[in-house]
């Protein structure tokens, strides 16, 4: 049986006909219904159809499958994802341990910073014939495949390039790769540049075969409770235009979504002179020191250039209170539903793999009080 | 002036939904208005919707053409200036920098990765980006605004 028996299939004419128009309209100055909601759903979406965190990253086909009918019982966006942080890097030999609570995690590192020093020189990114033969193209052909097969109306083939800067460190260790930035930053250079060749090969293969591939990039290792803004801005936005401009050229893209994960209390200023901004971008920062990046300064810097993405706490998420995820919302969507190229309603990260469905709700339910367009 | 074109290049300027005719006619109006790397120009003008660019190379009275490429999004205004490039601006002499410019089309603006040249306000595409990102978002554009 394939898991598409399981799925009764979405509600197309009702639901997803709305919410697919919802979905375009912050792009596209067209506004319809009111400001969407993307809770960044992942695992959660096996968990809601009695599945688990593990099902979801060892059965993609599966997990695929849980986000784009779940999304419908929260009337959430029209398109399905599936990914976890370290695409590429198996075939740059790292090895992936599924975890029952976690998505796949390295099992450590494979170079030693010391005894490996010509293997770290000598280093090369995988050519677009070597990812045919590794494991994450042939993934996400088995994944697009499926979807194109099953869930039709929700395909958008998505490259991710992801962490740059966290993938690449991941080489020799996080620890080692940080002192490295500091003693060795051409070393450093060396491991996150070999991660992103390879991934830019990656996204030229997808958009071989699907025509265009939507990039997901993001800066997550790279923030401000790690490094100063001028790290920041050398060791990952600098890395992430170089990523998107030589996508573009081999035809990736042009929607993007920028996800700069953990505090960017003070570098995200660095980020909107060095990303390249599309026709279609969303940018999404998750906090300014211990809070929610504020929607009103996330609007005030990059609403000239993106559509942007405000963030509610993802600790709200398993907490049992949907009236505080609620005033959040309303908060959020206050300060940013007037963004001159569009806004949409978030998590501040990845919504937690046991998000309690009522402060879902709470989500969509603010979204649909204080967003609907024409009533501010 | 003669014109010297490949097959190939003829081939693709046709897929493209152009006229190689199209693309002399920019190259013969664009007079100083073009931006040059010491040995390529790439130069512009609106025709009718789209706006059509030349890319060549002139030697003596011979004109190589490289690429021709059009994008139907109108060009606005600059939104960001970066870093200079090895363009420079044949009517001013001015540096072209790497920048922004704001695109409108089917009643939405938004914008994309360009040339400029900030003292004149003037942008160019280049055309990886006409004939790729480009060309896709105006494909999407349309399907959304449906």
């Amino acid at each position: 049986m394939g898991y598409e028996e399981i799925f009764p299939q979405n509600d197309l004419k009702g639901w997803h006909a709305n919410a697919a128009k919802r979905f375009a309209s912050p792009f596209v100055d067209n506004y319809h219904d009111r400001i969407d909601v993307d809770p960044i759903m992942l695992s959660n979406a096996a968990v809601h159809t009695g599945f688990t965190i593990r099902d979801f990253y060892e059965k993609p086909e599966l997990g695929i499958h849980c986000v784009g009918y779940v999304a419908e019982l929260f009337d959430l966006l029209p398109v399905t994802h599936w990914f976890f942080s370290l695409p590429w890097v198996r075939e740059l030999g790292v090895t992936l341990e599924y975890k029952d609570t976690l998505p796949p995690v390295s099992t450590g590192p494979i170079l030693d910073p010391e005894a490996d020093l010509d293997k770290i020189e000598a280093l090369e990114p995988i050519g677009k014939e070597e990812l045919k033969k590794g494991s994450t193209i042939p993934l996400f052909y088995g994944l697009y495949d499926y979807v194109q097969q099953n869930l039709p109306h929700t395909l958008v083939p998505i490259s991710y390039g992801f962490d740059l800067c966290g993938a690449g460190s991941e080489l020799i260790g996080v620890e080692n790769f940080i002192m490295w930035t500091f003693t060795e930053p051409d070393l450093a250079h060396k491991l996150i540049d070999t991660y992103v060749e390879t991934s830019i090969n990656g996204a030229d293969v997808l958009s071989d075969k699907y025509g265009m591939a939507m990039l997901i990039v993001g800066s997550i290792l790279a923030n401000n409770d790690i490094f100063a803004d001028e790290q920041v801005e050398e060791f990952s936005a600098k890395k992430m235009r170089h990523y998107v401009d030589q996508c573009f050229r081999r035809g990736a893209g042009p929607q993007i979504f920028y996800h700069l994960c953990g505090n960017h209390e003070t570098d995200y200023k660095v980020f909107k002179k060095n990303l390249v901004w599309s026709p279609f971008n969303v940018l999404h920062i998750g906090y300014k020191g211990q809070s929610e990046f504020p929607s009103e300064l996330l609007k005030e810097e990059f609403q000239d250039v993106t559509t942007i993405m405000g963030s509610v706490d993802t600790k709200l998420m398993i907490s049992p209170n949907p009236k505080k995820v609620y005033d959040k919302a309303k908060e959020t969507l206050l300060a940013g539903r007037d963004a001159k190229k569009g806004y949409i309603l978030g998590t501040s990260c990845e919504t937690p793999p046991y998000t309690i469905p009522g402060n879902l709700l709470a989500l969509t339910r603010a979204a649909r009080d204080f967003g609907t367009y024409g009533t501010w | 002036m003669e014109y010297i074109i490949a097959d190939a290049v003829v081939e693709v300027i046709e897929k493209r939904g152009i006229k190689v005719d199209d693309v002399k006619a920019v190259i013969e109006g664009a007079g100083d208005d073009k931006i040059t790397n010491g040995s390529r120009f790439i130069a512009k003008k609106e025709i009718g919707d789209v706006t059509v660019y030349a890319d060549y190379t002139v030697d003596g009275d011979k004109c190589t053409i490289n690429a021709g490429y059009c994008h139907k999004m109108k060009v606005l205004d600059i939104v960001l200036v970066g870093d200079d490039t090895e363009w420079t601006y044949v009517k001013n002499g001015a540096v072209v920098k790497a920048g922004h410019t704001n695109l409108t089309y089917l009643g939405a603006t938004r914008s994309g990765p360009s040339l400029v040249e900030p003292t004149s306000g003037a942008s160019w595409f280049e055309e990886y980006l006409a004939a790729g990102a480009l060309t896709t978002a105006e494909g999407l554009f349309q399907q959304k605004r449906a």
